[in-house]
């Protein structure tokens, strides 16, 4: 068993209010064009009574990331703290990985030759990329770097109500799970999200 | 609710609510979406306390999506609905009954009304099944402390005021008033809102809700270290300096003069200095009003929409003005705490700050020195005096404050306390505002009332069971010693905690406190000391009464009944344009009222003009959305922001879209009773019924389908632009505050 | 003129597709991350991933390097046809058959170098080198889109089945052995026949698929009402253009050794337009048949 970290998203849905603050935040932070969200909120059965959740969704650093098993160039790069990064300059702007991401991860800005597309953004978990870093190629490339400063990702750092979590899995999940001992019995056993997106 | 105890802010503040609340009854309220900061402590009240949070809405809000339990109303039929409530209370005998009869007045009138709301008559009228109703009522009696929360939802209707009485009324009912947990905890949503209000930027009162008597005004010439007559002689003839001014909401009609006004002159000149006019209703009078100035000034750092809808060509002036990163200060927030900011850039461009401007002015105009006079003054020896040559901006503004309101206790926010807090801000308890270490003995923000240097700030209002220089406190004496041959003291059995003075006790006067606190002043001291707490600047109020432990503003009962108001407890009135024109017959609004904030008010003759439902089928419920706020000037010129939200729109259900053959996306228009339209896209919706559409108030540049963007300065215009919701936000004022009834009226849907 | 209109027709339809909100990162984004792998959806996402990173680079590899090994030693063991230069030349492809095919040639002579680039792009280090790859084999589509249907039209009546294609493929068209028997086939035969539908429907659909995977975001309204969403569409036009693009590599090398190395001097038929008689006569007999029936000799 590693000692080393594994670093992992959890938005819960009890908490998440679709405020949007970290997919603004994490526009700025990495000036992005608004035509890409590396993070995205969305809303589940709006309007429907005791039915809607809201969630914010990026990319969730899979363990066995599909987007670096497919990958023509292998331009992915998965950290030893889990966070999967990719390598820009070697991309090829393909789109394997879109097809092969299960959250709809990576995006392509149309800045190519005959309107092709570039090379694939998505969230880097504000741990930059493959340059330098916290020089300013890496920033204007991959956006800032802020797990390198020891910095809380922007989003999970910026979130109203605290639904968005990041850090260690463990740590994760402690957290979680206390919210969800403390809610008491009046709370599904299973997140909705959750259930969805991970069961069978 | 200044009206029903003393003070009109929230009584007790989020951190309690985390620590404490067993229930959130949010009504009129949207605050996932208006403040989703400050729902987080809704969110975590119920993580930790297993807090039920009620969610009381005309439309499915992100709020009500996190509720325990939505009850969906009818816009404008509140007053009904806790009467409703207050009926299964009163029934089952589950009020708190030695509360009420300790330290309530006029409960009675209360009862009597409640027995006409049985859960049928308050189903039809709001709209919630009658099973409903009684749960909540259950629910609420039976889950001690609750916490009421409510914000523009509940204020703005032409019973505006009603209905902010009504609320407190139930938490006197149930006995969760001065507790913690409880509380009515109204949010106020922009940072310094609070402040604003306590500072009147209002037409009707000098700041610190000292109201515009000659007695006020004689307190704060002496504040200000200026000659009376000379105020005086600034207004057209004495009479003026006590009259209200025009309000917000109904300026225009100073311009227009198509109703009948009651002013020195019409209005020729308007100065617009951070505030987004376009998010005022009646839009297009506005705007005929701005064409017709002689001159319109504006103040701002981004472009006004005011400036932008008018078709005026000259005489038009932007002033650019710094933004809060630009400037330094203190700022109040919704839990009465101050907080003070620090610059963080010097103003950018040629921008200046605001109280350059207006220091500015005042030299051109030639009183720079009677306005800046207080700023050089403090109290020598129990009297007030000119001190310095120069002044400090901001701090010897901040202490200004602190030394001349007293009627809200701003006497602790001297600027050194301020500071301190902001440099220490770590060292406090986010649950009960609790200082430690070296804040110990304070709470964070020093919340109002903070009666000197030494007191630590008032976090829980009306708390009886803490002593006054911990915060304590009971209801304020405000309304007089006695009503109808009853009391409004309470007995011996209302004891503030500490307090040598034993029972209810009157507000502290020159002529009542040796008396009430069993002392004797010296002659010294009875040259020094003003006529009362409220306009004492020497201090020596303040002083004796610390020393009794007893609180300057009295220990008086709440009232639940207003009589100087037109409808002494609470009714249920239909709104002026009302869905449901049996019931505007069975409950008509007020008779059409004279001079309110100088102009006339129609009230009964709009809403029985004619049965406004036949032609407008549709209730209009305006809304926030989470990215814009206010008029959406400052948010439609970031781009990611306008991203979110980049056309104006209109939720629409399905089923009434169909109705008018409209597809989601496509264009429609929104006709209003008084003539004027919009042209919105129809979004589909489930969480408005088919009856009711909502849309958001926060864009401007569009007026009646007319692009007015021509109009933006070079480099100016925003992302985004779009109709503003109050082009068709229908006639309606409260009878009291005025503020416009944004939100009950119908509209006419038509497919563009 | 074709040309012309073609290519206004890919602007129209691509301003159209592009015109309104993201068909992928739009409403259907939760339902397509909510369907992912679950019972009743087609799975094609987890096929994608799998195929991707296990199979297809390995299989291309195996043809790529199989197909010419195999020639390689059919070239040492049995060795070219050689065909007499001195009797006469028949004439079998117009200008425009060879203008056509030209622009065809071209066009397969940059997609497929270019397309085992960026199968192979790690070996390639990634980056520009293979980017630009990426864009010739985009362009060159443009060409091939240019030709692929005169060519089809063109041929396709003398590339329709015939009871000889069975027989030349039981033998394989007789190139397992040295001698000149005459073979049975048409003007084309089997072989020719199983490569023109690779190249011409295959290629449309190669065409359909790379185009698909080059827009990537856009929305046409019929395969949205098969109920089929974009991303899935995305998948499907990956794993289907590199199936294809297999039989498309073997069979291109395999045409390319058959016309330039298996049998000497066939290429100069698609140069000049003539053909040797005695090739005629051996290879496509029941071409020559028909010919001297019709005296065209």
């Amino acid at each position: 068993m590693s000692e080393m970290s594994r670093m992992k998203f959890y938005c819960d849905e009890d908490r998440c209010i679709e405020c949007f603050a970290c997919s603004v935040a994490c526009s700025e932070a990495h000036e992005l064009p608004t035509g890409i969200s590396r993070r995205k909120v969305i809303t589940l059965n709006e309007g429907k009574e005791s039915l809607e959740y809201s969630l914010s969704i990026a990319c969730m650093h899979c363990t066995d990331a599909p987007c670096e098993q497919v990958c023509p160039a292998d331009c992915f790069y998965i950290r030893e703290d889990g966070i999967v990064l990719h390598d820009k300059e070697t991309c090829i702007g393909c789109g394997y990985c879109l097809y092969a991401c299960p959250f709809g991860a990576p995006q392509f800005p149309r800045d190519g030759a005959f309107g092709a597309k570039g090379a694939m953004d998505k969230c880097t978990m504000c741990a930059g990329g493959p340059l330098e870093t916290n020089s300013s190629e890496e920033r204007h490339m991959y956006g800032q770097n802020r797990i390198a400063e020891g910095k809380v990702p922007l989003c999970a750092a910026v979130c109203s109500t605290n639904a968005l979590l990041v850090g260690d899995s463990q740590r994760v999940s402690q957290v979680y799970r206390t919210r969800v001992l403390s809610r008491g019995h009046n709370h599904t056993a299973t997140p909705k999200a959750w259930k969805s997106a991970y069961g069978s | 609710m200044a009206n029903t105890w003393g003070y009109g802010a929230m009584t007790n503040h989020f951190g309690d609510v985390v620590g404490n609340s067993k229930a959130i009854l949010m009504i009129g309220a949207n605050s996932a979406v208006a403040n989703p900061i400050g729902f987080k402590h809704f969110l975590q009240a119920k993580d930790r306390n297993n807090a039920k949070l009620i969610v009381v809405d005309p439309v499915y809000t992100k709020s009500a999506a996190k509720a325990d339990h939505y009850l969906r109303i009818r816009t404008g039929t509140d007053v009904a609905f806790i009467y409703g409530l207050l009926h299964i209370i009163f029934k089952n005998a589950w009020e708190d009954k030695e509360f009420i009869d300790s330290r309530v007045y006029g409960m009675d009138e209360v009862r009597q009304e409640a027995e006409k709301w049985t859960p049928e008559e308050t189903s039809d009228v709001t709209g919630i099944p009658a099973e409903q109703i009684i749960q909540l009522a259950t629910l609420l009696a039976k889950t001690k402390p609750t916490t009421v929360v409510w914000a523009l939802g509940i204020t703005q209707h032409s019973t505006g005021t009603s209905n902010t009485r009504i609320l407190p009324i139930l938490q006197l009912v149930l006995g969760n008033m001065g507790k913690k947990g409880g509380g009515c905890n109204i949010i106020r949503g922009h940072d310094n809102v609070q402040g604003s209000t306590d500072m009147c930027c209002l037409a009707d009162s000098l700041p610190g809700y000292y109201g515009l008597s000659e007695a006020s005004w004689k307190y704060y010439a002496k504040a200000w270290g200026i000659d009376f007559n000379w105020l005086q002689g600034r207004f057209h003839s004495p009479k003026w300096m006590h009259e209200k001014g025009f309000s917000l909401a109904k300026w225009w009609q100073g311009v227009l003069q198509e109703e009948k006004t009651y002013s020195s002159s019409p209005i020729r000149a308007l100065w617009v200095q951070g505030t987004g006019i376009t998010s005022m209703a009646q839009t297009a009078k506005v705007q005929e009003a701005l064409d017709k100035l002689d001159l319109l000034v504006i103040a701002e750092p981004f472009v006004n929409e005011a400036a932008v809808i008018t078709s005026k060509k000259d005489d038009i002036y932007i002033l650019p003005v710094g933004t809060q990163f630009e400037t330094e200060g203190s700022v109040t927030a919704t839990n009465r705490s101050s907080q003070w900011r620090s610059k963080v850039v010097d103003p950018l461009y040629e921008s200046k700050t605001d109280h350059e401007v207006m220091f500015e002015f005042a030299k051109k105009f030639g009183f720079y020195d009677e306005y800046v006079k207080a700023m050089k003054m403090d109290i020598v020896d129990g009297e007030i005096k000119v001190v310095k040559d120069n002044f400090v901006w901001p701090d010897d503004a901040a202490n200004e404050i602190a030394r001349t309101v007293k009627t809200i206790g701003l006497g602790g926010w001297t600027a050194k306390r301020l500071r301190e807090h902001q440099e220490n801000w770590h060292l406090f308890d986010p649950i009960t505002l609790r200082g430690y270490g070296k804040m110990k003995n304070q709470y964070y923000g020093l919340p109002w009332p903070s009666w000197d240097t030494k007191h630590p700030g008032s976090p829980i209002l009306y708390d009886v069971d803490t002593p006054v220089k911990q915060g304590g406190m009971g209801f304020r004496n405000r309304f007089g010693l006695e009503h109808d041959g009853v009391s409004l003291l309470p007995d011996e059995k209302v004891n503030v905690k500490g307090s040598k003075v034993k029972g209810g006790y009157p507000e502290i006067t020159k002529d009542n406190i040796e008396e009430v606190l069993k002392i004797t002043l010296t002659d010294d001291e009875r040259r020094k000391i003003g006529a009362n707490w409220k306009v004492d600047l020497s201090g020596i109020i303040q002083e004796k009464c610390n020393e009794a432990g007893v609180c300057v503003y009295g220990n008086a009962k709440a009232r639940v009944k207003v009589w100087t108001f037109p409808d002494p407890v609470p009714k249920h009135r239909e709104p002026i344009h009302s869905p449901r024109h049996d019931l505007v017959m069975k409950y008509p609004t007020y008779e059409d009222q004279t001079n309110n904030f100088r102009v006339d008010v129609r009230f009964k003759s709009e809403q029985q003009q004619q049965d406004w439902s036949k032609d407008f089928p549709t209730m209009l419920v305006t809304m926030r959305v989470v990215n814009l706020s206010g008029a959406g000037m400052l948010e439609r010129t970031s781009k990611y922001l306008s991203h979110i939200t980049p056309e104006m729109f209109a939720h629409i259900n399905p089923e009434l879209a169909a109705q008018h053959g409209l597809r989601d996306g496509e264009m429609m228009w929104l006709h209003s009773p008084q003539g004027t339209k919009i042209k919105v896209k129809a979004i589909y919706s489930h969480s408005v019924t088919p009856d009711r559409i909502a849309l958001p108030y926060n864009f401007a540049g569009m007026m009646q389908g007319v692009d007015m963007s021509a109009n933006y300065p070079d480099g100016t215009k925003p992302y985004v632009i779009g109709e503003s919701s109050n082009t068709i936000t229908n006639y309606g004022f409260d009878i009291i505050t005025q503020i416009p009834e944004f939100n009950a009226g119908l509209c006419k849907i038509e497919r563009a | 003129m074709r040309f012309k209109y073609i290519i206004l027709i890919l602007i129209a339809l691509t301003s159209l597709a592009f015109a309104s909100e993201s068909a992928i990162f739009g409403k259907d984004l939760i339902p397509n991350i909510l369907a992912y792998d679950k019972e009743g959806s087609l799975h094609l996402g987890k096929w994608f991933t799998l195929l991707q990173s296990t199979y297809f680079k390995p299989i291309f590899l195996g043809v790529l390097l199989g197909v010419p090994a195999l020639f390689f030693i059919h070239y040492k063991i049995i060795g070219p046809m050689i065909f007499s230069h001195d009797r006469k030349k028949i004439y079998v492809f117009s200008v425009f058959n060879r203008a056509i095919h030209t622009i065809a040639a071209i066009s397969f002579i940059l997609l497929i170098p270019t397309g085992v680039v960026m199968v192979f792009g790690d070996f390639f280090g990634g980056g520009e080198f293979v980017r630009i790859n990426k864009d010739i084999h985009a362009i060159a589509t443009l060409l091939f889109v240019i030709s692929v249907i005169p060519m089809l039209i063109m041929w396709f009546k003398e590339m329709l089945p015939t009871s000889d294609d069975i027989k030349w493929l039981m033998i394989l068209g007789g190139y397992l052995n040295k001698r000149k028997d005459p073979i049975p086939a048409g003007k084309f035969n089997a072989g020719q026949k199983m490569w023109f539908y690779v190249c011409t429907f295959g290629g449309i659909v190669m065409i359909a698929t790379g185009a698909i995977m080059f827009f990537q975001d856009f929305k046409i309204d019929f395969i949205a009402s098969l109920g089929l969403s974009q991303i899935d569409l995305l998948r499907l036009s990956a794993i289907v253009h590199n199936v294809l693009g297999f039989a498309v590599l073997a069979l291109f090398m395999t045409h390319l050794y058959m016309s330039v190395f298996a049998i000497k001097g066939a290429i100069h038929s698609i140069i000049t337009g003539y053909k040797e008689e005695e090739e005629i006569e051996i290879l496509h007999s029941s071409f020559y048949k028909k010919l001297n029936k019709d005296k065209k000799i």
